[in-house]
């Protein structure tokens, strides 16, 4: 492919190619201080590629292609090129990847802990990362957290920050502006501003945590904690899996270990600073 | 009739994980995790200890638990060992 860059995020590694050259200046802009793969070889390869020859130059639209493959992945307006690749390296990770229980959750760490986030788009686990990164935790992933069946630690896997609709006002308000990508108008899932972590989110991406408390954030409700239970954090943690089936019996061991030993909250919130207190006052008690 | 009898997978075909508030049972043999409460758990240790007919697992079970009754609890168990022969967990022989 004309244009391309290499590029490592936590333990995976990606080759993107596109046809275009803006998507990857935006990707060697945002991802600049980001590793190499180790021996130069990527696991996963993304590529941009005009739906049709000609489309390249007329009225262009994105085709996310790879090494795994979704059959209905619609074709993106060129505009939001960025997000097709980010949305490709996403998605080569969610069908892909074996090493580790990947769980479809935000991460953050303190004090060598873990705080594990959950829920569905919309429920806030992503901007709530990313505040947090903003405020003494370090960022480990708005997206995915991967659980190291052998160990039952959490590693990194902090690509840029997804940030969608009002979330991108927040964390402007919160970090620098040279960390931010081009503002993308209109996408499939609303207006969309990616955020590059931090620098200690980047520098520390290969040290892995335990996990310390898990919690299934929902924005947009009175405040609220609820426990939860073991048998409801396991069968939620199952649906928050993309390989859990693959995985087989290390996927069930490192779940059960994950739900008995980290305690587990529902909390509802309405607004991000009472969603930070909430987690202050679970950390200090739990965690 | 002679009343069926029924055999449980072996103990290292399946891990039975007791949680707080259900039982999770991983089946080797077929990849799936399924999620069950009581009886379910009970019934199943029962036949863990050999084969046996729906008499003889009431009898085992009523050694360790009050069964208000014993009419009921056998209805109930033989709808359990059904939904178990389903699911690959429990044979009917």
């Amino acid at each position: 492919m004309k244009h391309r860059i290499m590029l490592r995020i936590g333990p995976a590694s990606f080759r993107i190619g596109s046809a275009w050259r803006q998507p990857i200046a935006d990707l060697a802009r945002l991802y600049a201080a980001y590793p190499q793969p180790v021996d130069g070889v990527a696991d996963f390869t993304v590529r941009l590629e005009p739906t049709r020859p000609w489309r390249r130059f007329i009225r262009p639209s994105v085709f996310i292609g790879g090494d795994h493959m979704l059959a209905d992945a619609a074709p993106m307006a060129l505009a939001h090129g960025l997000l097709a690749a980010e949305m490709g390296m996403n998605m080569q990770m969610a069908l892909g990847w074996r090493r580790h229980v990947l769980l479809h959750a935000s991460c953050v760490e303190k004090d060598g802990k873990a705080l594990v986030m959950t829920g569905e788009s919309g429920s806030g686990k992503s901007t709530l990362a990313a505040q947090l990164g903003e405020r003494g935790w370090r960022l480990m992933g708005d997206e995915f957290a991967l659980l190291e069946p052998e160990t039952g630690g959490v590693f990194a896997f902090p690509r840029l920050v997804s940030l969608k609709n009002q979330a991108i006002g927040v964390m402007q308000r919160e970090a620098p502006e040279g960390r931010f990508g081009p503002l993308m108008r209109d996408t499939p899932k609303g207006d969309i501003r990616h955020l590059a972590p931090g620098a200690e989110a980047v520098a520390r991406m290969d040290e892995g945590a335990m996990p310390a408390l898990l919690l299934f954030p929902r924005f947009g409700f009175a405040p609220d904690i609820r426990e939860v239970g073991q048998g409801e954090a396991f069968m939620r943690l199952t649906q928050a899996s993309t390989n859990y089936v693959t995985l087989g019996e290390a996927g069930f061991s490192a779940l059960t270990r994950f739900v008995t030993g980290v305690p587990a909250r529902a909390i509802d919130f309405d607004s991000g600073e009472t969603a930070i207190g909430m987690i202050d006052r679970l950390w200090a008690e739990l965690a | 009739m002679a009343e069926s009898r029924y055999r449980a997978e072996q103990g290292a075909d399946i891990i039975v994980q007791p949680l707080d508030d259900v039982t999770l049972i991983y089946h080797r043999r077929s990849g799936q995790t399924h999620i069950v409460v009581s009886p379910v758990p009970e019934i199943l240790a029962a036949l863990a200890e050999g084969e046996a007919d729906v008499p003889a697992i009431l009898t085992r079970l009523a050694r360790d638990y009050d069964l208000d009754d014993p009419g009921e609890a056998r209805a109930g168990i033989a709808a359990h060992l059904d939904e178990l022969v389903s699911l690959g967990l429990v044979t009917r022989i």
